[in-house]
């Protein structure tokens, strides 16, 4: 075997050209990485506000709550279906109205939409994830408001203690800014649903019912009996579903994009590496050909220098992917096109996105390397004489 | 022979191999570029071929909300306006296949098909659209996904009104102009009217209207807002390239993010580029040092760099460009005839190969900087005397 | 005297340069006693180069046997014959082809990576070699540090250390001065005599083929 550190100080000793080829992959890792970082944001961000006990019930037929209506009085019979998880007073239940308003987005970007969700008191029962880094719940019957954190200062009004119009000459007031623990809740602002019921006009509608069940194995008894009732026309999801359905749709379109983009770039860094590496085989002519004829074979000779190109890959590799997760802190708001309104997405590093890019940049490398290194095997060892 | 003719036979016989590899990365570059470039503006379409004299109108908060009939008549009346149609976003799906997404609206046929003059209906056709209440008009693309035929009775479903909807095909209609959704599923908005509960009845999405020439579209959007200031409903009216931009706002984190990864591809051309020049140059210190002795002076040598570095770039790119001419020429065919909801014209803009090619051409000079301040700045002796 | 170490017999080399053939040895034939220490001169493009590659196992003949060490090299295969050249041949080259980014020792080590040995005894090995050559407190240096005449000595100990039988140097002294040269040549024929190592030199010079026991001429791909 031919020494490591031939290679490392080799890759040193002709640094410029090292650099060309290092930085290359590093581009394409990061472009593909940024990408499945944010898959996996997106992924967290809707699957995550998805919780395994909890059902949603919305009309039959219509897939998001933005479109959805139930009646109101259809909100007792959801919650007295079997699997349900009595609270106070009956089953665990919380009926919802969504809906979407244009709002002016800071920093000069035009108009964009928020979902806008009117909420019960007992929502923060519901869901104990909830938690108020600022201020505190809106009261019932008022024209107060809690903000999401991750729109919070995206959108004007939406900052603590000022206003924003829900519509003309209603305004809402900011009293609080919650987290829920990264889900899109928390690109989301919360009225009390009375408030929104009188100004959006829903007057005997909810958009939407969830349930609190027993154990998430309480599903299907739960789902049947909803949706026996044809009167009722209901529809009965897995809250984790519903979520599911909604990131898959972005999630592989931003998936699509980003590996194909990549694909494309790829192409062009490999080809990068091969020039760098041939440059190194052509330079290394006489060094080659001495190492033969002191007796080392071409096997030897190959490896070697699929182990440069691989190295170069492995340090473009980790350049890229640590200016990816520079993009930690970086807000990504993009349409979820169930609701029409914006989420803002942030880009998440999972042990799967560090992998793929770094198998990928070793893939590159290798396929950068290998018509060089076979190039260099097979040199013949009279090159050591030649001057 | 010219310092040209030299430059040119450096590339071509000294490193053959090299210049090949290098001519790729460009060309892939290139490639890419376009393929970004083209999609971002495959999506602005809808703003950029706009009609110009459109106006939109919806409801004030959101377009999800829908806005009284009434106000077609009250905007019909307003002194400018041409004509006024409106629509109602139905939420359609075909229930076989669940996944396909395109546009379903209901309209009022006769005024609809005014406003929107770029979709093009044969007359038999168009009158026993009008005449059916039940009736459908089918973009050509959405015919041929589903296999529709004019006659074919089809069922939709909505994820807004609940139940089955039943329509019979009058007409498949053609664009005549190339910024028209081929997609489209339109019928008549008095069925979807009769047959809702009566407390969402006589509601329309948002409503079009064309403009007399000489009228300002932007003006008659503000005369129009500021008629129902002081209803109950606000209204929003956009000419419609706005109207067409306020969608692509939604996007607009993803184009931005697509525009600075075409500038990530730039780098990786200008890396492959100036890494190749570089190398040449070092390789070659000792002839421009027999150039320099023998009277040439640094600039030629620079301007020989230079050249060589942008004649590289200037093959590369004209590479990149005729591979890109028949991939997106084929991808183009194949999304607008399958996916033409979201790419209804996915064509190579001539700008966009032109600014390919300079910028391959710019990126060529621009890698071939340094090495060309070197080559140029190195004495003579100490070139001569350096072992290449 | 035993068997000769080196034997060719109708040895042919021909090139071919832009399809046109180059005849260099021409059905060559020649005997190499057990521990002589020969010069080999000539004029340029004489073949003096082709034919000491042609021993060292570098490069095969176009027609004609050889053997050296008691191997016909002609017929071996490529894997084998490395291992045979690392086991059987020193080289000892012009412009001394030390890899610039490894130190003098781990030069003298390198062939020793392709036997089965400890790391210890790789290192004891090097360092006695290098110790032979007269340069054990130069072992940490990296060949541009060092003058020709020490690279030609690290070179040296290199093409020792796997104790090869035979040495093949290829103008050692070319691109040394005068009393460079004189160290060079006198480190050869002290491993000629102590250590009876066969050494062939290819060299223009006459004052440096005085040195060897025995001096042959090449002149068109035929021995004078």
């Amino acid at each position: 075997m031919i020494p490591l550190s031939y290679n490392v100080r080799s890759l040193v000793e002709r640094r410029a050209t090292t650099a060309a080829a290092v930085l290359g992959i590093a581009l394409v890792v990061f472009v593909l990485s940024a990408s499945l970082m944010l898959v996996a944001g997106v992924e967290k961000t809707l699957g995550g506000s998805g919780e395994p006990d909890r059902a949603i019930v919305l009309r039959k037929g219509s897939d998001n709550e933005l479109s959805s209506g139930i009646e109101i009085g259809s909100v007792p019979i959801i919650a007295a279906a079997p699997g349900v998880r009595s609270g106070e007073g009956g089953g665990l239940v919380v009926g919802e109205i969504v809906v979407v308003a244009a709002m002016e987005k800071l920093g000069g970007a035009g108009m964009s939409n928020v979902l806008i969700r009117g909420v019960a008191e007992s929502v923060f029962r519901f869901r104990p994830e909830v938690r108020f880094t600022r201020g505190r719940a809106p009261r019932p019957g008022t024209d107060e408001a809690a903000i999401g954190a991750r729109i919070a200062g995206r959108f004007r009004g939406l900052e603590m203690d000022r206003t924003f119009e829900l519509r003309k000459n209603r305004s809402a007031t900011v009293v609080g800014i919650f987290e829920a623990g990264g889900s899109s809740f928390e690109s989301e602002v919360w009225v009390d649903v009375e408030t929104i019921r009188q100004a959006f006009r829903r007057e005997g509608m909810v958009s939407s019912a969830r349930v609190r069940l027993e154990s998430p194995a309480a599903f299907e008894a739960f789902e049947e009996a909803v949706e026996q009732d044809k009167r009722l026309g209901l529809e009965a999801m897995r809250e984790i579903a519903y979520f599911e359905k909604q990131s898959e749709g972005t999630a592989t379109f931003i998936r699509v994009l980003g590996s194909g983009i990549s694909f494309f770039f790829a192409l062009g860094a490999v080809l990068g590496a091969m020039i760098t590496m041939y440059a190194a085989v052509a330079h290394r002519q006489r060094e080659i050909g001495t190492l033969r004829a002191l007796g080392f074979p071409r096997g030897s000779i190959l490896l070697s220098f699929l182990v440069e190109s691989a190295l170069v890959a492995v340090a473009g590799g980790a350049l890229g992917s640590l200016g990816a997760l520079g993009l930690g802190a970086v807000r990504f708001s993009m349409m979820n096109f169930d609701t029409w309104s914006e989420v803002v997405f942030s880009f998440t590093p999972t042990p799967q996105t560090l992998a793929t890019a770094l198998g990928v940049s070793i893939a590159m490398g290798l396929a950068g390397g290998f018509l060089p290194a076979l190039q260099a095997a097979r040199l013949r060892p009279v090159q050591a004489m030649r001057e | 022979m010219s310092l040209a003719g030299i430059a040119a036979s450096d590339l071509m016989r000294r490193n053959r191999l090299r210049t090949a590899l290098t001519l790729g990365g460009v060309a892939f570059g290139v490639l890419a570029f376009i393929l970004i470039q083209t999609v971002i503006s495959a999506w602005e379409i809808g703003v950029t071929t706009a009609a110009k004299d459109r106006t939109v109108t919806r409801h004030k908060v959101t377009f999800v909300m829908s806005l009284p009939k009434r106000y077609v008549e009250e905007i019909r009346r307003t002194p400018g306006v041409k004509q006024a149609t409106w629509s109602t976003w139905f939420g359609g799906k075909n229930p076989l296949q669940e996944r396909e997404f395109f546009m379903a609206i209901g309209v009022e046929p006769e005024s609809w098909l005014d406003v929107y003059d770029e979709v093009g209906v044969a007359p038999e056709e168009r009158s026993a659209w009008i005449a059916d209440r039940q009736g459908a008009l089918v973009g050509d693309v959405l015919a041929k996904k589903f296999g529709w035929k004019k006659g074919d009775t089809v069922k939709l479903t909505s994820n807004i009104f609940p139940g089955e909807w039943e329509y019979r095909i009058h007409a498949i209609y053609q664009p005549l102009r190339k910024s028209a959704d081929r997609s489209m599923f339109v019928f008549d908005w008095d069925y979807l009217n009769q047959s809702v509960p009566e407390r969402q009845r006589e509601q329309v999405g948002w409503i079009t209207s064309r403009v007399k020439t000489g009228t300002d579209p932007a003006a008659l959007s503000k005369a129009l807002d500021a008629k129902f200031e002081e209803n109950e409903v606000q209204t929003l009216s956009q000419d419609e390239a706005s109207f067409q931009r306020s969608f692509l706002g939604m996007m607009s984190a993803i184009l931005g993010a697509m525009n600075v990864v075409s500038l990530v591809i730039l780098g990786i051309m200008a890396l492959i580029l100036g890494n190749t020049v570089a190398m040449g140059v070092r390789e070659r210190l000792r002839e421009y040092a027999v150039l320099r002795a023998i009277g040439f002076r640094s600039s030629h040598v620079t301007r020989l760099v230079l050249g060589e570095a942008a004649a590289l770039g200037a093959a590369g790119g004209l590479l990149g460009l005729a591979i890109a001419v028949p991939i997106v020429g084929g991808l183009g065919k194949f999304l607008e005839e399958n996916m033409a909801a979201y790419f209804s014209v996915f064509r190579l803009d001539p700008g966009t190969a032109g600014l390919a090619l300079a910028i391959a051409v710019g990126l060529g000079a621009a890698a071939g900087l340094i090495p060309a301040r070197g080559a140029s700045r190195l004495p003579v002796v100490e070139a001569l005397r350096r072992v290449a | 005297m035993s068997e000769p170490i080196v034997r060719l017999r109708g040895v042919r080399k021909t090139f071919w340069r832009d399809r046109e053939p180059v005849p260099v040895l021409d059905g060559l034939d020649l005997d190499v006693p057990e521990g002589s220490f020969e010069a080999l001169m000539g004029p340029s493009g004489s073949g003096k180069t082709t034919l000491l590659n042609l021993i060292a196992g570098l490069d095969r003949p176009t027609e004609g046997s050889i053997e050296v060490a008691g191997q016909p090299i002609h017929q071996l295969p490529e894997g084998a014959l490395a291992r045979w050249r690392s086991e059987t041949i020193g080289f000892v080259f012009q412009s001394y082809n030390l890899l610039p980014v490894l130190t003098a020792q781990q030069n003298v080590e390198l062939p020793l990576l392709l036997r089965r040995l400890p790391r210890a005894e790789r290192r004891k090995r090097a360092e006695t070699a290098l110790r032979i050559v007269g340069l054990e407190d130069r072992t940490q240096h990296f060949p541009r540090q060092l003058s020709g005449g020490q690279e030609q000595r690290v070179t040296i100990a290199r093409a020792i250390v796997n104790d090869p039988k035979i040495l093949v140097a290829d103008e050692p002294t070319g691109n040394l001065d005068k009393g460079s040269t004189k160290d060079v040549l006198d480190l050869l024929a002290r491993l000629n005599k102590e250590l009876g190592k066969t050494i062939l030199m290819v060299t223009h010079d006459p004052h440096a083929a005085e040195r060897a026991t025995i001096i042959r001429k090449l002149d068109k791909g035929q021995l004078a």
